[in-house]
């Protein structure tokens, strides 16, 4: 089984790799904007998802990785690919520190309080000089979507190696340790705090490496695209629909929303945004896990139902 | 040969201080009992024992060694693990991973491996029902549980924090033969318990607590055959 679920993994990824070249802009776009939210979503859910940290302000990394690419691709001569690995580093790197504070607060005081750090950098951005202020930065014409999505494609696929690894580790089981008693995992030798920060450095460099690249697709940063609530919240509603704290959870709500969304949005322009809002309570009401853990316990429902007809036979 | 020694325990939360200077010591291979009645002081006794409440004052020594200023992951590591009261397993976790959680402070992965194997050839019923969640045990198979995740870290000393609480008495006494399984394999038990007979007829000695002091100290014999312990716990006039 395993081994069928690596083929597949290896044929998508491979098919990823050749269509988008021969398919035209728009395609191409779609494409990148899926993995850009698969990618988020699998970010934030290593911290929320698996650690139980449930964050409103990951954009805050997002943000920080697109305005030091656009810092350093017009300051420098250096390519974009620099400035957004550079975004990564940076944002994992501030991540210490903010861990380290931020999470002493738990449940919705870490939420409002990672929602209030995007604001507050958002105001910054808005305020220096370096950032071009509430103008934004313009990066050079000519940018290549092509690159940007395979960096995008790239870092999909390792978020979600990642994940995979995360999910069968040591580490793995001491985040979802904490995830359901903090103080009882303390209790059996956890070390609570280092865990919680290595799993938020985890989740700011990813939006951290992939705000560079969306930097270079819009060839334009401003506070207001980049650091908006909204990236965070089609991440979360991503990740909760497929099934949080999963390893598939984050791509199956990944492609299912921007696809939906692309679709009604195509045939119902005025309407779009009510039927997609319905849709997502419903498959909540639904599947209140999600779609991975739902597939999951089905097909374990099957297979017990099979052991008995095959010890019958 | 003392494996731990507390003296002069203090500690409070906030204003309230819950401990006024708590001493007490647990010998290698002995099984001690600390019994008082609710809200006297026993779990907070544990607590900071196991390194999970910050000490006003006093010391606690494992082995010689002070702890009171180490964190919850070194006194599991130096070999002293807390099973807490009420159970507290990880609900949604499976059986196994439960298990394998206990066994945290080894990197070494075949260490925690054999440790799990020994688990589950000990504790069959844990091993047949690996992959089921935690929280879908039995009452009596969840606390078996948590006793077997506290053996993971290979403990000298295990703290067993009212292991008995909401317990048939069939049950009950199937866990204090666990206990006394567990002192067979040559770990120390500090133990706090209601069910005060059962527990002083299975240590050697016994602290009371009331209102956060050590009240009475003693042979568990002797303890039980005291005036003020047969009216206040034992029912007994």
């Amino acid at each position: 089984m395993r081994r069928i679920g690596i083929l597949v993994f290896c044929v998508v990824v491979a098919l990823l790799i050749v269509i988008p070249p021969m398919a035209n802009g728009y395609y191409r776009s779609l494409f990148y904007i899926t993995l850009l939210y698969v990618a988020l979503a699998y970010g934030w859910n290593v911290i929320s998802g698996y650690a139980g940290y449930f964050s409103f302000g990951q954009v805050t990394f997002f943000g920080l990785g697109a305005y030091v690419t656009a810092i350093v691709v017009t300051k420098t001569p250096l390519p974009w690919e620099i400035g957004a690995l550079l975004g990564g580093v940076v944002s994992a790197a501030f991540a210490v520190p903010l861990g380290y504070l931020m999470l002493r607060l738990r449940g919705p005081f870490f939420a409002l309080g990672m929602l209030g750090l995007a604001r507050t950098l958002q105001v910054a951005a808005n305020s220096m000089g370096i950032t071009g202020g509430g103008q934004g930065l313009f990066l050079p014409p000519g940018s290549n979507a092509l690159s940007v999505y395979y960096w995008t494609l790239a870092i999909a696929v390792l978020a979600f190696a990642g994940t995979w690894l995360i999910d069968h580790s040591a580490f793995g089981l001491r985040l979802q340790a904490l995830r359901e008693d903090e103080q009882v995992a303390a209790t059996l030798g956890v070390h609570v705090t280092t865990q919680k920060v290595y799993a938020f450095i985890i989740s700011a460099a990813i939006p951290g490496l992939l705000g560079g690249g969306y930097a270079w697709y819009l060839t334009y940063v401003n506070p207001v695209s980049v650091f908006s609530t909204s990236i965070d919240l089609q991440a979360v509603a991503m990740t909760i629909l497929g099934g949080i704290g999963t390893v598939w959870g984050p791509l199956i709500g990944g492609v299912l929303i921007s696809q939906i969304s692309e679709a009604l949005a195509a045939q119902y322009p005025q309407a779009f945004l009510m039927i997609f809002g319905g849709l997502v309570v419903a498959l909540l009401v639904f599947l209140p896990r999600g779609i991975a853990p739902a597939c999951a316990a089905a097909l374990s429902r099957r297979r017990a139902r099979a052991k008995p007809a095959e010890a019958r036979t | 040969m003392t494996l731990l020694r507390v003296s002069d325990l203090r500690v409070s939360y906030g204003a309230f201080k819950a401990l006024h200077g708590v001493s007490l010591e647990v010998d290698e291979g002995e099984v001690v009992v600390i019994v008082g009645a609710n809200g006297a002081g026993k779990t907070t006794t544990m607590k900071a024992i196991a390194g999970l409440l910050r000490t006003e004052h006093g010391e606690i020594a494992l082995d010689g060694q002070r702890i009171e200023r180490k964190n919850a992951r070194e006194i599991v590591e130096r070999g002293l693990c807390l099973v807490p009261e009420g159970r507290q397993l990880f609900p949604e976790m499976s059986v196994r991973e439960n298990l394998l959680v206990g066994g945290q402070p080894w990197r070494s992965r075949k260490r925690v491996r054999a440790n799990l194997a020994a688990m589950e050839e000990r504790f069959p019923i844990l091993g047949q029902r690996h992959g089921q969640a935690a929280g879908t045990l039995s009452g009596g198979e969840q606390q078996m549980l948590a006793i077997a995740r506290g053996l993971m870290s290979e403990p000298r000393l295990l703290l067993l924090d009212e292991p008995s609480i909401g317990l048939s008495p069939i049950l009950t006494s199937r866990i204090f033969s666990m206990v006394r399984e567990i002192n067979t394999m040559g770990i120390s038990v500090l133990l706090v318990e209601q069910n005060v007979a059962q527990s002083l007829s299975l240590a050697s000695r016994a602290y009371v607590i009331a209102e956060g002091r050590v009240v009475l100290q003693g042979d568990a014999r002797e303890i039980r055959g005291h005036a003020e312990v047969k009216r206040a716990y034992l029912g007994e006039s």
